[in-house]
């Protein structure tokens, strides 16, 4: 028996052993199943040898320390933490994904699939809807950027886009106040600050209110009182980073790889709220 | 006093203790419902309050969620006035979840005069999840976060007045309704009582002693059918007293009748011991009377007989010498003898004189015991024969068979005879047609060692009734001729007292045997 213990402590003590040899460290924020998903995706499209840390489990992970010492050829951060934990390192690139709010420090080695749509794809739903007046709230430090390029987009598509900045949740409430009778839409991104549990409330009621679509992100909204979701597909966010780090590891610097907008998208509309609206979408559902 | 006594008898009334006993109920009852219905109107209207101050407390804090998440102190403001509008709530108050008021309006009649506080908390939606949570894939968290509270306070003044109002309704309707079901409950008594009242009076009467009296309660109920049995009870009770008079009435005639026959048969008695007692004066006067001449007779026939004993060698001379001569017809050789012979027996007859006159002297006059221990019992039923010599009639013949071997007793002699002249009279009397024979004998019975006398006849017999009442003293068959009905019964008695036994047997038409067993030692009397 006693000989036994000491066996498995021994196999225990030199089980990381053969970790030494991976290509990719993965980094996981926490154990998500949304996470869990993502991650299968990757494992789908890139076969290449991983080690997954999962940050939630330890205190303190010392990423640099475990880089240096393993030198995996590859850093994937899956959540805003891990990505923010793997950029502390710059010994090797980071691909992250499943991060809402993903800014890049440094330019080139970090790369990765973002949580928003290009938003063609929702100028396009809103074109559909016939919509010209499309109301939305964000928060300029977190989705500033998104937003601009979406103010480029609609001009050109020939929608005015309201956008209303916010910098607290507070200021969501009077915000969406300012928007009565000026918006014939409603756009709701996934910005925590315009998007909290104690406003979300709000985007329904105006909705309700004004009688006007209100377009999110995520199909639990639409039994909320959503016309149309348009959700990702987070096991293909995951297939289409995995395309990216095989990249990598083929020899495809980091650097010449673009940050990219999730491929798929899962359209649901919810036909009840659009008879509600008398509002029906062009070339079908 | 007659006003004490009429509440004592109202008091003991059994329609007056049913009426209070039901009235008492139906109060008590009353009480009961009215007081149970105001409690629950009360509470009713009480949790009718709370319900309402709740969900208008609910409604507000639903409504107030954004413009307190947003600290819009007008919009919470708006909320809170149109809240306060309304008629029950005095005060309203919109706080953080730092307990910071907000907001806070007064009605016009706050504090007034009772209130109810009502806080309800302000919570953000726990089903609504934050846009990362949504993107992950995240259940919905179920727990609420408070982000502030609603605090109404709710006026009751108006419970109170309402209590007033129900509580006046009440105590009328609860009062009308007991006097209303009293009065009836009084009829309903009433109607039924009177059946009870008609039976008691009923009951009372026949218990009075009125026997003939009856309840006259027509119903076919528990009451008809006790009338029923008590009526029957107190007929059968009068026809018992009715035969109870008449048998009273008959057994005072027969005592009566059986006083007037004892009476005779008393006064017949003591007419007969008036006799038997005159009879003992009669012989003890007799026997003096007879004893004496006869004592002069027997001196006489001494003083005859010794002078003829002189004169006889004198008178044998002068026939020696002067040859046969006569005396009184007879020659002298004849006369010489007869003389002496007739003295002798006038000497003689004169002591059986004297006997028989002492005898009947003893008979009448009668004594006490007088034991001898050496008694023959032959020499007493010579004796009783001897007695009875006169009383023997020509057609009865009187055989006797004495036992030559038989022991003296101790006994009275005078008493065995007479038990003896009982028995042989009674005997000689058993013939109808005055013929016939009676055996009279005595033994010894070695055996038993009793001395036996028996005494049997073959006349009419005794039949059984007689039979069964032949020792009872003053019965008799033959009082018409002189019986006494004590002979049989002082004979078991003298018998008895010598220790000895008296038993007869009889048969009707054949005769009867009587025999007297005595003990050969005798019995200490």
């Amino acid at each position: 028996m006693q000989f036994l213990r000491t066996l498995l402590a021994c196999l225990l003590i030199l089980a990381p052993l053969p970790a030494f040899g991976y290509d990719i460290l993965v980094l996981q924020s926490l154990r998500e199943t949304g996470y869990d998903e993502s991650v299968k995706g990757v494992k789908r499209e890139c076969s290449a040898t991983m080690r997954t840390v999962v940050l939630s489990d330890h205190a303190e992970t010392d990423v640099t320390r475990i880089i240096r010492e393993e030198h995996p050829r590859l850093v994937i951060a899956v959540g805003d933490r891990a990505l923010e934990v793997a950029q502390k390192q710059r010994s090797a690139p980071v691909l992250y994904m499943m991060a809402l709010h993903a800014r890049p420090r440094q330019k080139g080695s970090v790369t990765g699939v973002g949580m928003l749509f290009d938003p063609a794809r929702y100028l396009s739903v809103f074109d559909s809807l016939g919509s010209k007046k499309v109301g939305v709230l964000g928060d300029p430090l977190k989705n500033g950027a998104y937003l601009k390029k979406a103010q480029a987009q609609a001009k050109r598509s020939g929608i005015e886009l309201v956008v209303r900045e916010v910098h607290s949740p507070r200021d969501t409430l009077a915000m969406l106040d300012s928007l009565r009778g000026k918006v014939d839409a409603l756009w709701m991104l996934p910005d925590s600050t315009a998007v909290s549990p104690e406003t979300t409330e709000a985007y329904f009621l105006l909705s309700q209110g004004e009688r006007v679509p209100l377009v999110s992100f995520a199909e639990v909204y639409l039994s909320m009182g959503g016309a149309v979701t348009l959700g990702i597909d987070r096991f293909d966010i995951g297939r289409q980073l995995g395309i990216m780090a095989q990249s990598v590891l083929n020899g495809t610097p980091a650097e010449e790889i673009p940050a990219q907008s999730p491929r798929r998208s899962v359209l649901k509309v919810n036909e009840r709220v659009l008879r509600q609206l008398k509002i029906s979408i062009a070339g079908g559902g | 006093m007659i006003r004490r006594l009429r509440k004592i008898r109202v008091a003991k009334n059994f329609r007056f203790r049913l009426y209070l006993l039901f009235t008492a109920t139906i109060a008590l009852l009353t009480a009961a419902f009215a007081s149970f219905y105001l409690i629950t109107e009360v509470n009713a209207f009480r949790s009718t309050l709370e319900r309402e101050g709740r969900l208008l407390a609910t409604v507000l804090a639903q409504n107030a969620r954004l413009p307190l998440f947003a600290e819009n102190r007008e919009a919470l403001d708006l909320l809170a006035a149109s809240t306060a509008r309304y008629p029950s709530v005095l005060f309203v108050s919109i706080s953080n979840a730092e307990g910071v008021a907000l907001t806070e309006v007064k009605s016009p009649r706050y504090p007034g005069a009772g209130a109810i506080d009502m806080t309800v908390e302000i919570t953000s939606p726990g089903l609504v999840p934050s846009p990362e949570a949504v993107l992950l894939g995240r259940a919905p968290a179920q727990e609420k976060r408070v982000i502030g509270r609603v605090q109404l306070r709710l006026d009751t003044s108006g419970a109170k007045e309402r209590l007033k109002k129900l509580v006046a309704a009440t105590l009328a309707l609860g009062t009308l309704f007991w006097i209303v079901v009293s009065l009836l409950s009084y009829q309903i008594l009433k109607r039924v009582t009177s059946s009870f009242n008609l039976l008691m009076r009923g009951i009372e009467e026949i218990g009075s002693g009125n026997l003939s009296a009856r309840v006259n309660l027509d119903s076919d109920d528990e009451l008809g059918r006790g009338a029923n049995a008590i009526n029957a009870m107190a007929a059968s009770l009068e026809l018992r007293e009715l035969e109870n008079l008449s048998l009273q009435e008959e057994l005072l005639h027969s005592m009566k009748l059986e006083v007037q026959e004892e009476k005779k048969r008393v006064m017949a008695r003591l007419i007969h011991t008036n006799k038997m007692t005159s009879l003992g004066l009669l012989l003890s006067s007799m026997a003096h009377e007879i004893n004496n001449p006869n004592a002069s007779i027997r001196f006489s026939g001494h003083i005859i007989a010794k002078i003829w004993s002189d004169v006889v060698p004198l008178l044998d001379g002068v026939w020696r010498e002067e040859g046969e001569f006569y005396l009184g017809g007879l020659p002298f050789q004849q006369a010489r003898g007869a003389l002496a012979e007739n003295a002798a027996r006038i000497v003689e007859n004169s002591d059986r004189i004297a006997r028989v006159v002492q005898g009947l002297r003893e008979y009448g006059v009668g004594g006490g015991a007088r034991l001898r221990p050496d008694l023959q019992i032959n020499v007493a039923v010579e004796a009783a024969l001897f007695v009875l010599a006169c009383q023997m009639q020509q057609e009865v013949w009187l055989k006797t068979a004495l036992g030559s071997d038989i022991p003296v007793i101790t006994g009275d002699q005078h008493q065995i005879e007479q038990v003896l002249i009982n028995l042989i009279l009674n005997a000689m009397q058993s013939f109808p047609e005055g013929r016939g024979e009676v055996l009279l004998s005595t033994r010894h019975d070695r055996a038993a060692s009793e001395v036996v006398i028996e005494v049997e006849d073959g006349g009419a017999g005794i039949s059984a009734e007689t039979m069964e009442r032949l020792f009872e003293p003053f019965f008799s068959t033959k009082l018409d001729r002189g019986g006494s009905g004590l002979g049989l019964y002082i004979s078991q008695y003298i018998v008895a007292e010598h220790g000895g036994r008296l038993q007869l047997t009889s048969t009707p038409g054949k005769g009867t045997r009587a025999w007297v067993t005595l003990p050969v030692g005798g019995a200490p009397l």
